[in-house]
């Protein structure tokens, strides 16, 4: 099956400064998938170069098997797209931008255009420039969705929505890829990516970190063990087993990061006499935080 | 054929066009209704005679008192093409590097369209924002008609259509300037010396030698420049207006296919 967006090589520099390099990942159909980044990692530089807004320097993009920049129109009538610094025209109500742009993209059916301005409460009777940031990325939402096209490309949709509306969105991309359709999304909210995408790129200074599906990811997360004993003791052993990281030791107990096997700790921490342990579960802020950081790069494989 | 983004381009610009041409139309009235009482004014050509440079600067040459110096003078040589250059340069620079810079143009490009379709409606946009100017100006002067301004219908015509010409040109080459940078300050910086140029070298070659020849290379010359109300708009100056206008479409079309939209 080709996938619905398959990007190789892909590369754009803008003058002396760096866009983004050799980007390579694919995404399939009835998927959501995320971009994580800091800003300026890249994220809506890809996301242009996907929609044909601008030009590779090297490297292809294909979405639906099409060249975005030449087949521009195919893809553009397939493709919903909401920018990730939002601009609308400040004099058009609402309602102006929907009925114009939708027209312009021949969206005869308007009850789903409705309907999203319902579940949203989209303000559509006052001029975008009274409107606050998080009204007017609301039409910015039903823009994007009220053709109902087959690949959503979203940078950073939620910006300005209050957690009840960021529940709504939620259940929109859910239903969305429920058809069969694909999601594109960006953002730098790490809860956000974990409560919504499938798989996800991390991209780190206009490069891809890694690709992986979250689970993958947090196989892969560092997870945070504690033993505390009767006793001060040496945690030397702890920090030179395999996959762990010291993190704290004091007042007998030792506090680790553990990338690798639990099974080795636990034989350490039982001939030592640990009188309890506890553990939290895989702590992907961690590791997202770690790939972000220039100086400490996690090992992590790429995926796909 | 797509329309929407022509009309959208229409509906922001509606205060201005509808401003412009009520202001034009005050303006070009003064001018028509006070000709019967200038028309016996000979000291105003003393003015021209005593100072020709001077008069040329404000693009007169010749005599004030005739009904085309008169119009000359105080529309066509100068007033008529501002306000047309002012909208359609104004228009021209912010219809894509403008909006490109406010990220309104995102919305555009990525409808089902062609960039050159979308670039089409632009340049139809600019056309439509010109006409009512021109067309205002143009009924006003033949109305004059009853203020003793004789004139003959066609001339008249063809230098108002000449001064549309000019703007549509000026705001191609903004519009060209603007998909090429980028930039709204670039397309308006740019085009408007260019027409600043343009203007000195139409209204100065008729008094300073060394300019003389330059004119040619002067739109103003081809639209204004060479006294159309008397001798209506050449198809030779037509031409010129319509194929640097020809070109400047071409090249515009060129730059905006490949863009960077932000």
């Amino acid at each position: 099956m080709t996938p619905v967006v398959e990007v190789a090589g892909l590369t754009r520099h803008f003058g002396a400064h760096r866009g983004v390099v050799d980007l390579s990942f694919a995404i399939g159909s009835g998927e959501v998938f995320g971009f994580l980044g800091p800003n300026g990692a890249g994220k809506s530089t890809t996301i242009r170069l996907l929609l044909g807004l601008i030009r590779p320097t090297s490297g292809t993009a294909r979405v639906f098997g099409l060249d975005p920049v030449q087949d521009a129109v195919a893809v553009h009538r397939r493709t919903g797209y909401l920018a990730g610094d939002l601009a609308l025209y400040p004099r058009l109500t609402g309602r102006q931008h929907l009925e114009r742009l939708g027209h312009a993209r021949g969206v005869a059916v308007r009850h789903y255009r409705d309907e999203l301005v319902e579940r949203f409460g989209v303000e559509l009777d006052r001029p975008v420039r009274v409107l606050s940031k998080g009204n007017r990325q609301k039409i910015g939402l039903v823009l994007a969705f009220m053709h109902r096209p087959d690949l959503l490309v979203l940078d950073e949709p939620t910006t300005g929505l209050d957690p009840l509306l960021q529940e709504e969105f939620g259940r929109l991309v859910r239903e969305t890829v429920a058809e069969g359709r694909t999601v594109l999304l960006s953002s730098h909210e790490l809860d956000e990516v974990q409560r919504l995408v499938d798989r996800l790129t991390i991209l780190r200074e206009g490069h891809v970190v890694v690709t992986d599906t979250v689970a993958g990811l947090r196989r892969a997360a560092p997870r945070t063990v504690s033993f505390r004993f009767t006793d001060d003791i040496d945690p030397g052993p702890f920090a030179a087993l395999d996959g762990a990281r010291l993190v704290a030791a004091a007042d007998g107990q030792v506090t680790l990061a553990l990338s690798g096997p639990v099974a080795p700790a636990l034989r350490l921490a039982g001939e030592l006499g640990a009188v309890d342990v506890t553990a939290r579960p895989a702590d992907l802020d961690e590791l997202f935080l770690a790939y972000y950081r220039a100086e400490a790069r996690p090992e992590v494989g790429h995926a796909r | 054929m797509p329309v929407d983004v022509a009309l959208l381009d229409l509906r922001l610009r509606r205060r201005a066009i509808v401003g412009y041409t009520l202001g034009i139309v005050a303006y070009v009235f003064v001018v028509v209704a006070l000709y019967p009482a200038f028309q016996d004014e000979t000291s105003l050509n003393d003015l021209t005679n005593g100072d020709p440079t001077i008069a040329a600067l404000f693009g007169v040459t010749g005599s004030l008192t005739t009904p085309s110096g008169w119009l000359n003078a105080n529309i066509y040589a100068n007033f008529l093409p501002l306000v047309i250059l002012v909208l359609t340069i104004g228009y021209a620079a912010a219809c894509v590097a403008g909006q490109d810079e406010d990220g309104t143009l995102a919305l555009v490009v990525t409808l089902p369209q062609h960039r050159r379709a979308i670039l089409g409606q632009k340049i139809a946009a600019l056309v439509l924002q010109a006409l009512p100017v021109a067309l205002a100006t143009l009924l006003l002067v033949l109305v004059g008609r009853s203020f003793d301004l004789t004139l003959g219908t066609w001339p008249v015509v063809g230098a108002t259509f000449g001064v549309l010409l000019l703007g549509i040109d000026f705001g191609l080459l903004a519009l060209l300037t603007g998909a090429l940078t980028g930039s709204r300050g670039a397309a308006l910086g740019v085009t408007s010396a260019v027409a600043a140029a343009s203007y000195l070298v139409s209204s100065l070659a008729p008094v300073t030698q060394w300019i003389h020849p330059l004119r040619v290379a002067s739109l103003f010359y081809w639209s204004v420049g060479n006294d159309q109300l008397e001798r209506g708009l050449s198809m030779g100056s037509a031409a010129v207006l319509t194929g640097v206008g020809v070109m400047l479409t071409v090249a515009a079309a060129l730059a905006f296919d490949r863009l960077d939209v932000h």
